[in-house]
């Protein structure tokens, strides 16, 4: 931990940075803020004293819990990252002195969102109200982010999003509070199409299962574009209603429509059902298998018999620790405690607060408007998937979007090398352009 | 669940206390916990659960769907305020309550069909059609699984004061306002006599209709007026977190207002409230426990399994028990009017009332009750077989026969329990086809039980108002701003017959402790209640012992001047003591009718009763 | 408009959906029936017996032994509930029985979860179970219509345990008026026994069968349980008959209507239930009065 302060680059760093610095301190005492920025969200009330408070609002129970178990030991151990020093904290330099975040230690604490936009908010709201969190985080899915998000613009209390695929997120939901990592429906969906079509071919004929709400649609609706730009033809949509656990209905449809691809827009428990069911009528036997957003432990849950040979894209696979080194030490820390490989649940919520507390470091103030500020500058940020930044206009993370493909079980090196990554296409080439997201980003003052 | 009836000198403690409470409170949270949120949500379950206590613990119907309106009154008021089709706050918030009304008559029409399980299986199941049609069909308008988000809060302009409920103490002020009309309101309609008839609904439906009160109405009024509750509760919510979350349309969150109101106490009014400050506080609470973190649900469900094991009545059900043992009530209640004049003031009080019925234009009817060949079959069994009966006003009836003649059974079909497979029915002389024992009950007709069927947890003087409320008002009143005990003449009335019955002793002690003798006149006491011109009187000595005979005969004989009663009977001293005819019954068909007399002497009625050779 | 192969294949699918249906829901007919209790917890059953195959599946090779171990838990589980805790409940008010059950579904969800863990349990198919079969103008998976026979074996030899036996008599009867079975002499409590066991095995393997098809997690019976209640009140409360019928036609709605709109399965079985609720109260098959 401490052995790099010595290192030259850090010298250098720590030396340029020393003005800067010196300058930062004198506003971080508490007598300068109070005199410096007025009261905004849970600032400075929540930051007075020796410590700060962050909250973490998962699913612990209900259909999303593996997801939001996941989140939560990422969450944890981000947590303990910046308050004990890490190997991946010492090699971002606003994080290296470690001790927290300004010299305050954080304490934390998760609650259950039971997989319920409501009681999230609810959580979230407690969190705000009783504890002055300064940042949160959490939602698995994107109704809970959602409304977390606007919870938090609301409050002026910034939100990291956990989990959302959902274009709205970052779309006509914005908000000026809200910064989401993972990559939207839009930017999986361009990534995506021309590995399918190099892979697969350029005139395919694909048959969907959409689950019916906004997140499926919205999935549905990037996939079709792009993937009819390469030549593709969809050939029926199946939509799936809220509650179906019995997709045979919607597969049989499916088989009788001649499709050669089979695209499943399901997430969580109804992926893991709807593929099970899929392989049970011969589906996967004669269609090529595609989803667009595999879920956390998807591949755990179905096997690699199953799974194989399976394209899609997810926010982060453990074996990017190939192309980042901090992944690798992530992959290791994590395993180490938990006894298991992290999945994107728990990369995106570590990302997220490592990223937030760059900021924080670099405004050198908690205060909303800086921080804020800050995350838009555009400035990129070593991480775990590599240098990332925020887009300034709807605050979409600019990350790589891995492409891969799923691996036979004779070509697993161990027992959790379920997927190949084929591409880390950069995140500028697939992100959407920008009006037409639907952003209308309140001002920053609001 | 326990009975709290009030004095009129503490009929305003609770609203006192409950305005003391709401005022100090708040502070209580704010600085023990840090923010008054918890308090709101508390109170917001408690909106909502205030409508279904009156539905499931006063009443006694056990809904599972109460989400339906919840969600319904909550989005629509979403949707008005964040489509920009409303400026005005309070006027959405009112629609939304509006429609969660109407949605519920209709709900309610189709469930009221049934009671019991059943009416809490379909009310899950319209609370779960709710719920997808919230997430698909209507997504455009509802937001699907997202929600609404952005709901604005009402605000009071006058003039120059421009006062906003956003904010944390501004909505606790804006929902602690809404609770406490909201039990104001609830207080009211427990006292009144829609609350009496609540009660009794839950306690024997079936004579509560026979003592002329329109249970089906009274059910879908109380079915409705939980629907507003809940709509307001939902209204609320989306107001107070600016945020009309998909989940309140979800089984899980009926399912939570049972719960809460199962826990606190059902039957109380604030027991749901209770109930939901204790879910929630353990629910974040437990939670905070390192060694049951996410294992705080089952904890919960323990608790709310042992919770209804062992506290069947809920925390504050259980207190008020404990407080009426430790401080029972001593004395009557002082009512309005005292019986004190003895037979001739009881006899103009108890006087039976013909009004109620038009005659059809015809010259009034000499006869009070009349049977045109009616038949009633069950399966392949004809009950009773083409049976007429002619009674003239004042007559005293009586109808005998050996086991399954069917005696009862034209009882029933005099007193319209029943519908006739064939023939008619005349109550001085108008034809009341297709009427129920509710307007039997009204147009004077009542019917006395062979087995007693009584509101067992209520007094006496409760049994019997319940009784005389009903030919009072009508079949159905919602006069939910009167007392239930103000009526001057109905105290009146149960005063006298209290008397009359000499139940005065036992009058305000709770039925179900009282000896068989005592409920025995209480159910005399019940059909009387109504001034009933036609009274049939099932077996009212059964179970009697010898005295206690005497005392019911003698009352019979008072009862019959002035009134046309038909007596079912298996003992033959007393009925060929009143009689001033019988009737025979064999296997449904009449055998044979005349006077005492002459039935004594009938060969076939000995062969009948005795079956075989007539004994010399 | 769907073509004939097209609805063809969606009605076979309504059987196949509508005979695991109506498995649970005869189980919670006769409890509903018999003891009056409106169990809860028979969704959580299901899981339950789910969850025994995955544990017998994990050590032993065999579905039929998963099976047969399933129902014996189940059976099992059902007697020690109804013993330990439902009997106290008989002199309660219906709700409570409700309430109870409700409770205990809840609790037997969270220590699933707490136990096995969130995530997806793999149950394999049974190795006759596995393929398709080529009806000619589509497949369909070959242990799916085993499904439908064993599905249709259980439901036969509950048919001969209600209808051809002297406990099946009883428990009729009991149906039918418990007060007076009782007074008949016949230890009614212990029927009341057998049949809330009965109950609970019949959900234990219709999960336990239905494990290989789906998503074996925690919440894995919630679906089930509400559709189960329509299928009930369709074909009659405590009727056996009216839960088999019941349970294929609510099957096929929710197959057929997909061919037209999906979107609107789910509500198309809630109206047909209010159709019955209006046309028929007591359900096609049901005793009347029995509330």
């Amino acid at each position: 931990m401490s052995h790099k302060l010595f290192s030259r680059r850090s010298l250098l760093k720590s030396g340029l940075g020393a003005s800067a610095a010196g300058f930062s301190l004198r506003q971080t005492t508490p007598e300068a803020i109070a005199q410096d920025h007025p009261v905004l969200g849970t600032y400075p009330a929540g930051v007075n004293g020796s410590t700060i408070f962050i909250g973490g609002v998962f699913p612990l129970t209900g259909p999303y819990s593996a997801s939001g178990k996941d989140e939560q030991l990422g969450f944890q151990l981000a947590i303990d990252h910046l308050n004990n020093g890490s190997r991946i904290t010492d090699q971002i330099p606003s994080l290296t002195k470690g001790g927290g975040i300004l010299g305050k230690k954080i304490e934390s604490q998760s609650a259950d969102s039971e997989t319920k936009p409501d009681t999230a908010v609810q959580a979230a709201t407690r969190f705000i109200r009783n504890n002055k969190a300064i940042v949160l985080t959490g939602g698995v899915s994107s109704a809970e982010s959602i409304a977390m998000q606007k919870l938090g613009q609301r409050e002026h209390v910034i939100f990291m999003v956990g989990n959302s695929g959902s274009n709205d997120t970052t779309g006509k939901d914005c908000q000026r509070y809200g910064f989401r990592a993972q990559p939207s429906a839009y930017m999986a969906a361009k990534a995506l199409a021309p590995v399918l079509a190099k892979e697969l071919g350029a005139t395919r004929k694909a048959a969907y299962l959409v689950p019916d709400y906004t997140y499926g649609t919205s999935v549905y609706k990037s996939m079709k574009e792009f993937t009819e730009k390469t030549g593709w033809t969809t050939v029926t949509e199946q939509l799936a209603p809220l509650g179906t656990t019995d997709f045979s209905s919607y597969l049989l449809n499916i088989a009788n429509t001649g499709a050669d691809v089979f695209v499943n827009v399901a997430f969580g428990a109804d992926a893991t059902a709807s593929t099970k069911q899929a392989e049970q009528f011969g589906i996967l036997s004669n269609m090529k298998y595609v989803v667009p957003n595999i879920s956390q432990f998807q591949a755990k849950e179905l096997g690699a018999s199953i799974m194989g040979g399976t394209y899609g894209t997810q926010s982060w696979w453990w074996t990017e620790q190939d192309s980042y080194p901090l992944a690798r030490i992530f992959v290791e820390e994590f395993e180490k405690r938990n006894h298991y490989k992290p999945d994107w649940g728990a990369s995106e919520v570590y990302i997220q607060l490592l990223v937030w507390a760059d900021a924080v470091e670099r405004a050198g103030t908690f205060y909303p408007i800086e921080v804020i500020k800050a995350l838009e500058s555009g400035e990129k940020v070593n991480s775990i998937y590599g240098e990332v930044y925020y887009r300034a206009e709807d605050h979409q993370m600019v990350r790589p979007v891995p492409v891969m493909v799923g691996k036979k079980p004779n070509k697993m090196e161990g027992p959790d090398d379920f997927f190949q990554v084929l591409n880390l296409v950069p995140g500028e080439q697939v992100l959407p352009p920008f009006p037409e997201t639907g952003c209308k980003m309140p001002d920053i003052n609001a | 669940m326990v009975e709290w009836d009030s004095r009129r000198a503490w009929r305003w403690l609770p609203e006192l206390s409950m305005a003391i409470a709401l005022t100090i409170l708040p502070f209580a949270f704010d600085t023990w916990l840090g923010s008054v949120d918890l308090l709101t949500r508390i109170l917001i379950w408690g909106v909502f659960g205030l409508g279904f206590d009156l539905l499931f613990g006063r009443t006694g119907l056990l809904s599972f769907g109460q989400a339906a309106f919840y969600g319904t009154g909550g989005f629509v008021t979403a949707y008005l305020l964040t489509s920009g089709t409303l400026n005005s706050a309070w006027l959405a918030m009112a629609i939304g309550i509006v429609i969660a009304s109407v949605f519920s008559v209709f709900v309610g029409f189709l469930a009221l069909r049934r009671v019991g399980i059943y009416f809490a299986m379909i009310t899950l199941a319209f609370g779960e059609l709710s719920y997808f049609l919230e997430n698909s069909p209507l997504a455009k308008w509802t937001g699907g699984e997202n929600g609404l988000p952005g709901v604005g809060a009402p605000s009071i302009r006058i003039g120059e004061f421009d006062y906003s409920f956003t904010g944390s103490w501004p909505s606790y002020q804006l929902v602690a306002g809404f609770f406490f009309i909201g039990f104001v309101l609830a207080r009211f309609i427990v006292l009144s006599p829609v609350g009496v008839v609540l009660t009794a609904i839950r306690q024997n439906q079936q004579r509560t209709a026979a003592l002329g009160h329109d249970v089906r109405g009274y059910k879908l009024a109380v079915f409705v007026l939980a629907a507003a509750y809940a709509g307001c509760g939902g209204v609320l919510l989306g107001i107070f977190q600016s945020y009309m979350p998909p989940d309140a349309f979800a089984l899980e969150t009926s399912g939570q207002l049972v719960i809460q109101t199962v826990i606190g106490g059902a039957g109380t009014l604030i027991g749901p409230a209770v109930g939901a400050a204790i879910w929630l506080t353990l629910r974040d609470l437990l939670q905070e426990v390192p060694a049951i973190g996410d294992l705080w649900k089952f904890v919960l469900g323990l608790v709310f399994v042992v919770s209804v094991t062992f506290m069947p009545n809920g925390v504050v059900g259980t207190i008020i028990k404990l407080w009426s043992r430790f401080w029972p009530r001593r004395g009557a209640f002082a009512s309005s009017a005292r019986a004190d004049d003895g037979a001739n003031l009881n006899e103009t009080r108890l006087a039976p009332l013909t009004s109620g019925l038009r005659s059809t234009g015809m010259t009034p009817s000499p006869l009070a009750l009349e049977a045109r060949r009616i038949s009633k079959s069950y399966g392949g069994i004809r009950a009773v077989d083409d049976v007429s009966l002619a009674l003239p006003e004042g007559q005293l009836h009586a109808i005998i026969g050996p086991n399954g003649a069917g005696k009862s059974t034209l009882l029933r079909l005099l007193a319209h329990e029943e519908m006739c497979d064939s023939g008619h029915i005349l109550l001085h002389g108008v034809d009341l086809a297709g009427a129920d024992v509710t307007a039997a009950f009204q147009n004077g007709m009542a019917k006395s039980y062979q087995i007693n069927q009584l509101f067992p947890q209520l007094t006496v003087r409760q049994n019997l108002r319940i009784g005389a409320l009903g030919r009072q008002r009508g079949r159905l009143r919602l006069d939910v701003f009167q007392s239930a005990e103000r009526f001057s003449e109905t105290e009146a009335i149960i005063a006298a017959l209290i008397n009359e019955l000499s139940l005065d002793e036992c009058a305000d002690i709770v039925v179900s402790t009282l000896p068989y003798g005592a409920k025995r006149q209480l159910e005399l006491g019940l059909a009387l209640a109504g001034r009933p011109s036609v009274l049939l009187l099932d077996e009212p000595l059964a179970g009697l012992s010898p005295v206690e005979r005497d005392g019911v005969k003698r009352l019979v004989r008072s009862l019959s001047k002035g009134r046309t009663i038909v007596l079912v009977e298996h003992d033959m001293d007393a009925v060929f003591e009143l009689a001033a005819c019988i009737t025979v019954l064999q296997e449904g068909h009449k055998l044979a009718e005349g006077t005492p007399e002459e039935i004594s002497g009938d060969p076939k009625v000995r062969e009948a009763y005795l079956g075989g050779t007539v004994m010399p | 408009m769907p073509t004939l192969p097209q609805f063809l294949s969606q009605a076979f699918n309504g059987i196949a959906l509508g005979s695991l249906l109506a498995l649970i829901a005869s189980g919670l007919s006769i409890i509903l029936g018999t003891l009056g209790v409106l169990n809860f917890a028979h969704g959580s059953m299901f899981m339950l017996g789910a969850y025994t195959a995955f544990v017998v599946l994990g050590h032993w090779d065999s579905f039929a032994a998963a099976l047969a171990v399933a129902a014996l838990v189940l059976l099992l589980v059902g007697l020690v509930t109804e013993r330990g805790l439902i009997r106290f409940y008989y002199r309660r008010p219906a709700e409570d029985q409700i309430l109870v059950t409700f409770g205990l579904g809840i609790m037997m969800v969270e220590a699933v979860r707490h136990v096995f863990g969130p995530l997806s349990q793999r149950v394999p198919l049974p190795s006759w179970g596995q393929g398709v079969i080529n009806f000619g103008f589509f497949l369909y998976p070959l242990y799916r219509v085993e499904v439908i026979g064993i599905v249709a074996a259980l439901l036969f030899a509950f048919y001969l345990l209600l209808y051809r036996t002297r406990l099946g008599l009883v428990v009729r009867a009991g149906i039918e008026d418990p007060l007076m079975v009782e007074l008949l002499g016949t230890h009614v409590r212990r029927v009341f026994m057998v049949v809330f066991s009965l109950g609970a095995m019949a959900a234990g393997i219709a999960g336990a069968t239905y494990a290989p098809l789906a998503a074996v997690i925690p919440n894995m019976g919630e679906p089930f349980l509400v559709q189960c209640f329509v299928v009930v009140v369709i074909g009659g409360l405590g009727s056996f008959f009216g839960a088999v019928v019941g349970g294929l036609i609510v099957g096929e709605i929710l197959s057929l209507t997909t061919l037209f709109d999906p979107s609107y399965a789910q509500a198309a079985i809630y109206a047909v239930m209010t159709l019955v609720l209006i046309i028929r109260p007591r359900g096609l098959f049901g005793t009347m009065g029995r509330e």
